[in-house]
């Protein structure tokens, strides 16, 4: 199975062909179009081992909100978005600016303290929309796009969790 | 000694307090809010009681909702922990009405060296170097003036009801002092509805370095030796050791002397904490008393080999301490390291939220002290300290090498947690010399961030291996099954092989 892989990491981001197969007990890997002498071993619901030729590594995976995997391999982090090739038909290859309506989610379970606009206003790219308080923090939670505030489904004061849909930019 | 102890606190200083007790064969009760059902501190107690929602001045904040726990499950003692309502005189009276044994000092003593200013009183009065200021709050700018002149500047406006930083203002000069006034005083009556400042020497980079006091209720108070607390961030102590790399055994004499006069004239009972600031020619200065057990006791517990918990629940319960020397000798080094649920690529936005895994470092001179687990979802309601990631060692250097270590041991996912704050901190060669000040740690957040050691060769490599095996896995899409079933090898078939081995000749 091959794999399109854009990893970000310290050293920036690039894209990467990963190919996988497996037969039986063997493991053969290809990246970037390379063979590699790799062994992996899932040894936790979240956690991978890699052998690269004698080199030991564990790595660690969970996936964030938006989608893209989180990997933790001692103390480097990096973020992988994988482009499955089932998935491949229908994606949006190199959409740099969001379209269409924005859900805005809230990134943490808190509280609404504050609404920074109102419905039907226009937004800038990166403008408050409104404040959510977590662990007594104020967090403003910003437009990915500009436009208008179309709907706003949630009011001050009330409590939301991670996730849940808190307005409409369209 | 006590039979059973409701413990007035959550978090990993509940877990704490519960294993000290069941050491010592007392049973122990926990309260819990409505979010807290699932924390670590309800599953390892023997009974545990729901006393509200989630927000703290409905729950844990609440005495008579304590006092009602205690009564109904016939607990004989409680201990506050730390933060809530530790340092609350009414805890103590509620507990004395209720003939329940408050596990710290008494309400008295508790007013007498708990406010910034009781405290200072009290350290003028037994003797103990306080920084030059004034003692009582000023009302009149002139006078203030006048005596910041004669006090020379810098000089440091504090509000009286101060905390956090908030009404406080460093006065760099004689020009500046009017609108300096006017801020603090605003700021003061805002946040605390009490506008009164009072006006001290402002020490300029400070280290922050406290002694930790133990007294019983026969007249025995000794000093178990100084902590190290100058790593903070924005007045959070962040990182603390003991012993400080500073402080010379006459040093610590002096201090400890000064901290054991103080608690004396206080006629404090348990375990305390008496903070200084020492600036650069090793002067001390009186800060503050907490009248508590402190985050950062397990250092102390590492170079002296007490239990301080156990102590105080000895205290209480009317023992002698039971020691014959008036100071100790710390052995070895250790340090503590807080690990917060906050981002610190993302200005240190707190991230609760649920804890997919979670690897927790052992080994040699390692201790952690924990209040979450693989699973549990970090409420956004409270503080959010995890845990304490403690080391110790021979030297300060092998403390730091085995941190170092436990921390790249160390992995949480689902959560952001502040550990690369500290790989940052421990690499720090001014850190690493102990070279620290109370603003150090800002200073250094404000630099730009050094470029971070590239990972090794194959480490790119392995992450994409991960995430295409990971991702393959949780979609089902490879054909050629899953990765556990590469894993383990069939059983009976091992078996057969084995037994075909053994009647080989």
């Amino acid at each position: 199975m091959k794999f399109e892989i854009q990893l970000t990491g310290a050293g920036g981001t690039r894209k990467h062909a990963v190919e996988l197969e497996r037969k039986g007990d063997v493991c053969s890997v290809a990246v970037d179009g390379e063979a590699i002498d790799a062994d992996a071993v899932q040894i936790a619901p979240n956690a991978i081992s890699v052998m690269l030729g004698g080199q030991s590594f564990e790595i660690h995976i969970s996936r964030s909100m938006d989608g893209t995997l989180n990997l933790q391999c001692g103390p480097h982090e990096f973020s992988a978005e994988i482009i499955d090739p089932r998935a491949w038909r229908g994606r949006k290859h190199g959409a740099v600016e969001v379209e269409g309506r924005q859900d805005i989610l809230a990134p943490m379970p808190g509280k609404v303290v504050r609404l920074l606009a109102a419905v039907g206003d226009a937004v800038e790219l990166g403008q408050g929309l409104l404040v959510v308080e977590a662990m007594k923090m104020q967090n403003e939670i910003r437009s990915p796009k500009s436009g208008k505030l179309e709907r706003l489904l949630v009011k001050e004061g009330q409590n939301v969790n991670a996730g849940e849909v808190l307005a409409w930019v369209e | 000694m006590f039979k059973k102890i409701l413990i007035a606190n959550r978090g990993e200083i509940a877990v704490r307090i519960l294993r000290a007790c069941r050491e010592l064969g007392i049973q122990t009760v926990s309260v819990y809010s409505e979010v807290d059902r699932t924390s670590l501190h309800v599953r390892l107690a023997d009974e545990a009681y729901l006393i509200g929602p989630a927000a703290s001045r409905e729950s844990y904040l609440r005495i008579d909702k304590l006092m009602n726990v205690a009564k109904k499950s016939g607990c004989d003692a409680l201990h506050p922990g730390y933060g809530f309502l530790a340092e609350n005189a009414a805890l103590p009276r509620a507990c004395s009405d209720a003939g329940i044994t408050f596990i710290g000092p008494s309400a008295e003593a508790m007013e007498a060296m708990g406010s910034k200013t009781a405290g200072k009183q009290l350290a003028r009065r037994a003797n103990v170097p306080t920084v030059p200021g004034t003692s009582e709050p000023i009302e009149n700018p002139e006078e203030a003036q006048a005596l910041a002149q004669n006090m020379g500047y810098p000089v440091l406006l504090k509000a009286i009801a101060g905390g956090g930083g908030k009404g406080m203002r460093v006065v760099p000069n004689d020009a500046a002092f009017a609108s300096a006034w006017r801020d603090a005083g605003s700021e003061a009556l805002n946040a605390f509805g009490d506008q009164r400042v009072f006006l001290e020497k402002y020490l300029v980079g400070p280290r922050h370095i406290e002694i930790q006091i133990l007294a019983d209720a026969h007249g025995r108070c000794v000093s178990l030796g100084e902590r190290e607390c100058s790593v903070q961030r924005r007045h959070q102590k962040v990182v603390e050791e003991a012993p400080s790399p500073v402080v010379t055994p006459e040093l610590r004499r002096k201090m400890g002397d000064a901290a054991v006069r103080l608690g004396r004239a206080g006629g404090y009972v348990n375990a305390g904490t008496v903070e200084f600031l020492v600036d650069a020619d090793l002067n001390y200065y009186f800060l503050e008393v907490n009248t508590r057990l402190q985050v950062e006791h397990p250092v102390t517990e590492q170079v002296t080999g007490l239990d301080l918990v156990k102590l105080q629940i000895a205290i209480a319960a009317d023992h002698r301490l039971p020691f014959a020397w008036e100071t100790i000798t710390p052995r070895g080094h250790a340090m503590e390291v807080r690990l917060y649920a906050e981002d610190p690529d993302n200005n240190f936005f707190p991230s609760p939220g649920k804890i997919i895994s979670c690897h927790v470092p052992t080994g040699p001179g390692i201790r952690l002290d924990e209040g979450v687990y693989e699973g549990w979802t970090v409420p956004m309601d409270y503080d959010p300290l995890l845990s304490k990631l403690i080391a110790w060692g021979n030297s300060r250097e092998e403390t730091i090498a085995r941190l170092r270590r436990a921390l790249d041991e160390y992995t949480i996912t689902g959560i952001r947690t502040n550990v690369s704050l500290f790989r940052r901190i421990l690499a720090e060669a001014e850190f690493l010399r102990g070279e620290i000040h109370t603003k150090w740690l800002d200073e250094m957040l404000a630099r730009p961030h050094p470029p971070a050691a590239p990972p090794r060769q194959g480490t790119e490599e392995a992450a994409l291996i991960a995430a295409a095996l990971w991702h393959s896995a949780q979609s089902g899409a490879t054909s050629a099954g899953s990765a556990e079933s590469q894993a383990t090898a069939s059983r009976w078939k091992m078996e057969g092989r084995r037994q075909q081995m053994d009647h080989m000749p």
